[in-house]
């Protein structure tokens, strides 16, 4: 493939976010201190290159950007100021926007108008639906005396609709997965063979799970920690509701050491106050990585923190025994969650879940098939990477 | 630029403030053209940073060999009065006559002092040693070394300064602190300590001002990641360089600083300080100091010795800097381009540890026994108080601003700058801008010169005629140069055992001040009347020693010198013994012909005031217009038919408010409105005749009768060419330009309509190559000023720049910063992997293998710029030949020492300036002009000038006339006479002493013995090759094992 130069791509970049490689003199201060870096990924100075030279497809095929926890060490390196780290924040939203073949990604990463909006129009449509779904009017049921949960939106009906929005945010994560397979992993030709997935899917559950190049990222442990709480606090809660509604969603009262409510409150309890943990890092701005926030930062926590904090005046008020603020909170939850589901997780912030494991794992596939190659006696590197090695050399 | 058309008082005397090598060289040009100056200095001494090197590249000359000369002229020199200890308090009146109020701050020790060092043992303060307990006294850190080693609070700051007085230190001085001690006061038998010494109000009446303050390095611990000071083993460059000295802390021995152990592994740091947000402008120096201190450390420790380079662009962009680049590569220095982000300490071995990326894009750690930091230059932060006291104009960083064209002037009438006060630079950019400051300062004093000088006196000479010799020898250590190879205390026994020697002993650097005035204190004591003194070479030391000898008494032509470095210590390194025995050799053979030297006298002739400069460019246009104001008459040689030179093809400088046409314009018409000045265009030179102070020219121009003028001194200002490029498709396609061409189009009215869409540059197209294996050092800058242009005549234009370096030195770095924020795509390729250049559809595409990316590249390109080099005339060749004057390997002219002599031909009478000499900026080139201009107003400021006494010399009654010496001589100094005597005709040569350089050639081809050269007649020559031959059992003493030895001064 002939990688010619697109003069425009630094600007379409830039449409995602802070984007300064203007100072960038290619030092390379910022990869020889990065943590994570390696000689296979050697991030952040290529990614800043082949935006400067206008490689978009070089770049588009790079699974670099998703590798980067942006501890900031680059960014506080750099004898240019560029800011490094934020650079790669926005190239994983350029990425995110490219993968996505809806073009909604990319909309609502470039206008605050369209994001903004298409959280407004899933959270009424899921009201409208909640109203079709609603089987008695909270002021009757209010009148009627208790708390009647499954009277007013019955379980099976909501955990239906739970399924429906599970598989259609799975549907529209999953092409766009593919996608991001086919750009980093098949377009350009020299694709892994099968067995270097087979003997490396071990990284995909390991980094799946445990995030565990994020701790090794810079300063970044005790943000791991933090996050590895969160995701278990997403997963809990997200397994609750589409796996487990009919347990959850229950007119049953159960004492506290019920792993119903615990497991509940846990879940409740990470979420919140990490969300409001990053909304306040983010207000104050001390460290690197929050220094810059776009819209798409904010929203995030904003929206988890929403969810909770109408999910806990759910179960308040269901537990104090007030239906009628019960019957409203759980509407107004529905109408945050489901839009913070459908809208982010495929199309915006959240879609890292998918990407960040994947990216390790396709990082370790190409560095296997590279080490298999090498023991066949091939050349260790594809033409275009034999380039002149060091002066010292 | 035209201050001499001022009319009022002019003082015959200037102010020169900074006394480091641009100091000195203003101080010396003004002298020498015969203007009294004042130089001042805030320290004790004058030398500045220069003085603590060890060598200078690209020649890596001894720093203190080639400065020392110099230190102890001025310190001698009649009419320049050295005011150490001095700042500038207040400056009143105007240009031509100001009133300057220096406060000069108590040394504590006068002029009875003779710097013997007695004072500096005897103080207790310079016998503490560091300690861990916060309460105990810390010992001084020697300023001198760079705190590598401890000094007493009563110092001479280095061995060769100037003035050679101790000083006291007031702030640790125990007797200033607490009134007691006074161990130095007893111990001083000069009775030069006099701790009354309050601080004093000098004031002087000068005409102008010439500003030279220097620079300090910037301190390392503004990168706090790099571990200064908190690590022991990671130091600064010039750290580094006081290592290497063999005046330094560890006699020239490099030794890390946590356990003295000889390092295996050094890396070093470049752009520490530089290059960044803060300070966004490039040192300039630091790529080729760090090239230096690598090739040195080989040197001094081990050629296996692994010296890393760290960089992000090799910036080797003047004279012989890329071949030293390539030679140090070639010794196994290995340069590794990525810029350092942190340094990390084993806490058990004090080892250096980092991670760099390299170029074969794979990550290393590494770990050095020694890290020395590149810190680069900013301007001395006490320079920032003349902003108030003279009214200069500083940026943010403290350098003084000066104007486009303007290169010297400080911005106030009667002030001129000069050194790294006005941007960072290199020691002969230095010494240029200073000779140029004295040019300018010239055109306001030149009615005022010679009022204020003083006439020097000499003792008269002492009677020699029939006497027995009596000589005395001095042999020379030159640091460890000399004595750390030969037995120098065996070489003294033995001279004293040697016949007619009265005196013998050995000394740190002869060339020194101290050691000068001993050896003129023993020429009187002792009564001698031969000195010789077995040191480096006479090429560059025998004037010093021979104006020693004759202010003591003796005639200058009495002195012999034996070579023991160069030919000896340098040349048998590893060999003591008999490199002692070849010194002794050396030695006798020097005393054996010192025996037989007699009294010489120089000639006196006329000097013609005339200049011709050679070259109607922006360089010899320079030179010639502040020659004339200076009052001289000038004949101004343009082979064109019109003058500006490659100045006509230049549209833009950085600045915007520079405009180069304007400017020739203006240059053009005050030459021709000048009436000093005679223009020749269309000029051809064809004949050159005569020498320093006498030459005759034959120029004829087309369709005119040739003309000869006669003139005192030359100026080479004959430029260079833009080299025509054969690759990248150019001449083939109409696309493909060269930056002149661009520049062109950039300047016309159309480019906006007209603009392209993309436009590649490529650097480096006929420079560093195998053919021209020199940068061309302009063409960085000017694709970073076109790229700017192009930005902002169309801003939609994409621009690319393929290059192998980016070498935008000083301040244009700020530009290239500029270019990249305004989206200029910098590429870099590989010189073995070239980019290529083809036609596609109509457009051209270039493809470029980027070595980051790791990736060929392919840019759609409207229009390819060439960054073709300046190559010089191949004239060149045929008027060297006339001039006498040396090429270098790339054809360009070459000075007399890239250092010190940068606009000096090693030919007297001869300068040289411009693209003549190297690619160059106009400013630059205006600098250059000017200080040539100085040169040539130094040499001819005296109306008769001295001829060399050692030349040749006919012997009549041996002489027949046989002519066979009159072809070879490459003077044709020599011509046959025929005359009439007693009706029979005679024959015999004549020498004509003018142009007569004493060869020798004559006096090889005569088989008569009737001709010879002064100071090196047969019988002299014979006694050394006697005394060489002499049995080795005249040398009386045994060869002991040689010792380390102390110095006995």
């Amino acid at each position: 493939m002939e990688n010619v130069t697109d003069p425009g791509l630094i600007a379409d970049i830039r449409r995602y976010g802070h984007f300064d490689v203007d100072g960038c003199y290619n030092c390379g201060s910022c990869a020889a201190v990065c943590a994570l870096s390696e000689d296979s990924a050697l991030f952040p100075r290529k990614s800043m290159r082949l935006a400067q030279l206008g490689l978009r497809e070089r770049l588009l095929g790079s699974l670099d950007p998703w590798l980067c926890y942006y501890c900031g060490d680059c960014s506080k390196t750099c004898p240019r100021q560029t800011e490094p780290g934020e650079s790669m924040m926005t190239l994983r939203r350029f990425l995110t926007a490219q993968y996505d073949w809806t073009g909604l990604s990319a909309r609502m990463y470039r206008s605050a108008w369209w994001e903004l909006g298409v959280l407004g129009a899933v959270g009424l449509l899921t009201g409208w639906i909640m109203s079709r779904l609603m089987a008695g009017m909270p002021t009757e049921l209010t009148a009627q005396g208790g708390v009647r949960i499954n009277e007013f939106l019955p379980m099976t009906r909501v955990h239906a609709f739970d399924w429906v929005m599970a598989a259609g945010l799975t549907f529209f994560l999953m092409s766009n997965v593919a996608r991001f397979f086919w750009y980093t992993m098949l377009r350009d030709g020299d694709a892994p063979p099968l067995r270097s997935y087979v003997s490396e899917l071990w990284t995909l559950v390991w980094d799946g799970a445990t995030q565990i190049r994020f701790r090794e990222c810079g300063e970044n442990s005790p943000r791991w920690v933090k996050h590895l709480l969160l995701v278990t606090g997403y997963g809990l809660m997200f397994s609750l509701i589409v796996f487990f509604l009919p347990w959850f969603q229950t007119e049953n009262l159960y004492p506290l050491w019920h792993p119903q409510r615990w497991l509940g409150y846990y879940a409740t309890a990470v979420l919140t106050v990490f969300a409001v943990e990053i909304l306040w890092s983010r207000v104050k701005k001390e460290e690197e990585i929050h220094r810059f926030s776009d819209l798409s930062d904010w929203l995030f926590p904003i929206l988890l923190l929403l969810t909770t904090l109408t999910g806990i005046a759910v179960h308040v008020f269901r537990y104090a025994g007030w239906p009628f603020p019960m019957y409203y909170a759980y509407f107004a939850h529905m109408m945050v969650a489901v839009p913070m589901l459908t809208v982010e997780v495929p199309f915006g912030k959240w879609a890292h879940i998918s990407y960040r494991p994947l990216a390790a794992y396709f990082q370790a596939v190409k560095t296997n098939a590279a080490g298999l190659r090498r023991a066949e006696g091939a050349a260790p590197d594809a033409a275009a990477d034999a380039g002149p090695k060091a002066q010292a050399a | 630029m035209n201050s001499s058309e001022n009319h009022g008082k002019r003082v015959g005397a200037a102010l020169v403030v900074g006394g480091g090598i641009g100091g000195m060289q203003a101080a010396l040009d003004f002298a020498a053209a015969g203007i009294k100056v004042y130089l001042i200095d805030r320290g004790p001494c004058i030398g500045g940073v220069m003085a603590q090197l060890d060598k200078t590249f690209p020649t890596n000359d001894c720093a203190m060999c080639t400065m020392a000369p110099r230190l102890v002229e001025i310190s001698r020199h009649k009419d320049i009065e050295i005011i150490p200890l001095a700042e500038v308090e207040k400056v009143e009146g105007q240009a031509g006559d100001f009133a300057v109020a220096l406060r000069r701050r108590p040394r504590y020790v006068n002029e009875k002092c003779t710097g013997c060092g007695a004072c500096l043992a005897a103080c207790p303060v310079g016998k503490l040693k560091p300690s861990d307990d916060p309460k105990k006294p810390q010992p001084i850190p020697d300023e001198y070394n760079e705190g590598l080693s401890f000094r007493p609070a009563i110092y001479i700051p280095y061995p060769q300064a100037v003035p050679n007085y101790a000083v006291v230190d007031p702030e640790r001085c125990l007797h200033l602190k607490t009134g007691k001690c006074k161990l130095c006061l007893k111990s001083c038998q000069a009775g030069a300590i006099d701790f009354a010494q309050k601080d004093e109000a000098v004031s002087v009446n000068v005409g102008a001002i010439v500003v030279a303050p220097g620079y300090k390095l910037i301190d390392p611990k503004v990168k706090p990641d790099y571990g200064y000071g908190a690590y022991k083993n990671v130091i600064t460059a010039l750290e580094f360089e006081r290592l290497l000295s063999a005046s330094g802390p560890y006699l020239g021995k490099v030794l890390r600083p946590s356990d003295k152990a000889e390092p295996k592994r050094i890396a070093f740091i470049q752009c520490v300080g530089s290059r960044d947000s803060e300070r966004d402008y490039c040192s300039a120096v630091c790529c080729m100091y760090a090239t230096k201190e690598a090739l040195l450390a080989k040197e001094h420790l081990s050629p296996d010795l692994q010296c890393d380079i760290y960089f992000m662009d090799l910036r080797a962009f003047s004279k012989g800097f890329e071949e030293y680049y390539n030679r140090a590569k070639a010794h196994g220095v290995r340069y590794i381009r990525c810029r350092v982000p942190k340094l990390g300490e084993d806490p058990a071995t004090r080892d250096v540890t980092l991670t760099y990326l390299g170029e074969d894009e794979t990550k290393h750690e590494a770990a050095y026994d020694l890290v020395v930091l590149s810190a680069g230059l900013r301007p001395n932060p006490s320079s920032a108080a003349l902003k108030g006291t003279l009214g200069l104009e500083l940026d943010q960083h403290g350098f003084c601003v000066t104007r486009p064209f303007a290169p010297v002037d400080a911005g106030r009438e009667g002030v001129f700058v000069a050194g790294v006060f006005t941007e960072p630079k290199d020691i002969p950019e230095t010494v240029i801008q200073a000779s140029g400051s004295v040019s300018r300062a010239m055109e306001l004093l030149s009615p005022a010169k010679g009022e204020l000088i003083a006439n020097k006196a000499y003792p008269p000479e002492t009677e020699v005629a029939g006497q027995e010799p009596r000589a005395g020898v001095f042999i020379c250590h030159c640091g460890t140069n000399i004595a750390s190879v030969v037995a120098v205390q065996d070489v003294v026994a033995y001279a004293r055992s040697l016949p007619n020697v009265v005196h013998a002993e050995n000394v740190l650097y002869a060339c020194a001040n101290d050691s000068q005035e001993k050896i003129k204190k023993t020429i009187v004591d002792k009564k001698l009347n031969r000195v010789v003194v077995a040191a480096c070479t006479p090429r560059t030391h025998e004037p010093l020693f021979r104006n020693t000898i004759r202010e003591a008494g003796l005639n200058p032509y009495l002195f012999e010198m034996a070579n023991i470095r160069d030919q000896c210590s340098w040349v048998h390194m590893g060999e003591p013994l008999p490199a002692t025995r070849k010194a002794k050799d050396l030695v006798r053979m020097a005393l054996a012909k010192s025996r037989l030297l007699e009294p010489l006298y120089k000639k006196h002739v006329p000097i013609q005031k005339g200049v011709l400069v050679i070259g109607g460019g922006l360089a010899g246009m320079t030179a010639a217009l502040t020659l004339a104001r200076q009052g001289f008459k000038v004949h101004l040689a343009e082979r064109d038919g019109a003058l500006g030179g490659m100045l006509r093809r230049s549209r833009f400088l950085f600045e915007p408010e520079a405009d180069p046409q304007k400017h020739l314009a203006e240059v053009v018409a005050a030459v021709k409105a000048q009436k000093n000045i005679t223009v020749h265009t269309g000029a051809v030179i064809e004949a050159i005749d005569g020498f320093v102070g006498n030459f005759k020219t034959r120029l004829s121009a087309a369709g005119q009768p040739a003309v000869e003028v006669p003139h005192g001194a030359i100026i080479v200002a004959t430029g260079a060419r833009e080299f025509q490029p054969e690759e990248y498709l150019y001449g083939r396609h109409a696309g493909v330009l060269t930056q002149l061409q661009l520049e062109e189009r950039l300047a016309a009215a159309d480019w906006r309509s007209k603009a392209p869409r993309t436009v590649v540059m490529i650097q480096c197209v006929g420079s560093r190559d195998e053919k021209r294996p020199n940068c061309s050092r302009v063409c960085c800058g000017a694709a970073v000023k076109n790229a700017l242009k192009i930005k902002e005549l169309s801003p939609e234009t994409n621009v690319y720049v393929l290059f192998r370096d980016v070498r935008t030195y000083g301040f244009k770095e700020t530009y290239y910063t500029r270019a990249r924020q305004q989206g200029v795509v910098f590429a870099r390729y590989d010189e073995n992997r070239k980019p290529r250049v083809a036609e596609r559809g109509g457009r051209l595409a270039v493809t470029t293998y980027e070595p980051i990316a790791r990736t060929e590249a392919v840019i759609e390109a409207d229009l390819v710029v060439l960054a073709a080099a300046t190559v010089p005339h191949p004239e060149n060749k045929d008027l060297a030949q006339m001039l006498k004057v040396p090429l270098d390997p790339n054809g360009f002219f070459l000075e007399a020492h890239m250092k010190l002599r940068p606009v000096d031909f090693a030919t007297d009478g001869i300068f040289l300036c411009g693209t003549a000499h190297f690619p160059k900026t106009a400013d630059e080139t205006i600098a250059q002009s000017l200080g040539a201009a100085a040169r040539v107003a130094a040499t001819l400021a005296k109306d008769t000038m001295e001829l060399e006494a050692n030349v040749s010399q006919v012997l009549d009654d041996s002489c027949d006339g046989c002519a066979y010496c009159v072809d070879p001589c490459p003077y044709k100094a020599v011509t046959l006479l025929e005359y009439m005597r007693e009706g029979a005709i005679k024959k015999i040569v004549e020498v004509n002493e003018s142009l007569c350089k004493g060869c020798g050639v004559c006096q090889a081809t005569c088989p008569k013995k009737g001709i010879a050269v002064r100071g090196f007649r047969l019988e002299q020559i014979s006694a050394m090759a006697e005394a060489a031959l002499a049995p080795a059992s005249l040398d009386p003493t045994p060869e002991p094992e040689p010792a380390k030895e102390e110095v006995a001064n």
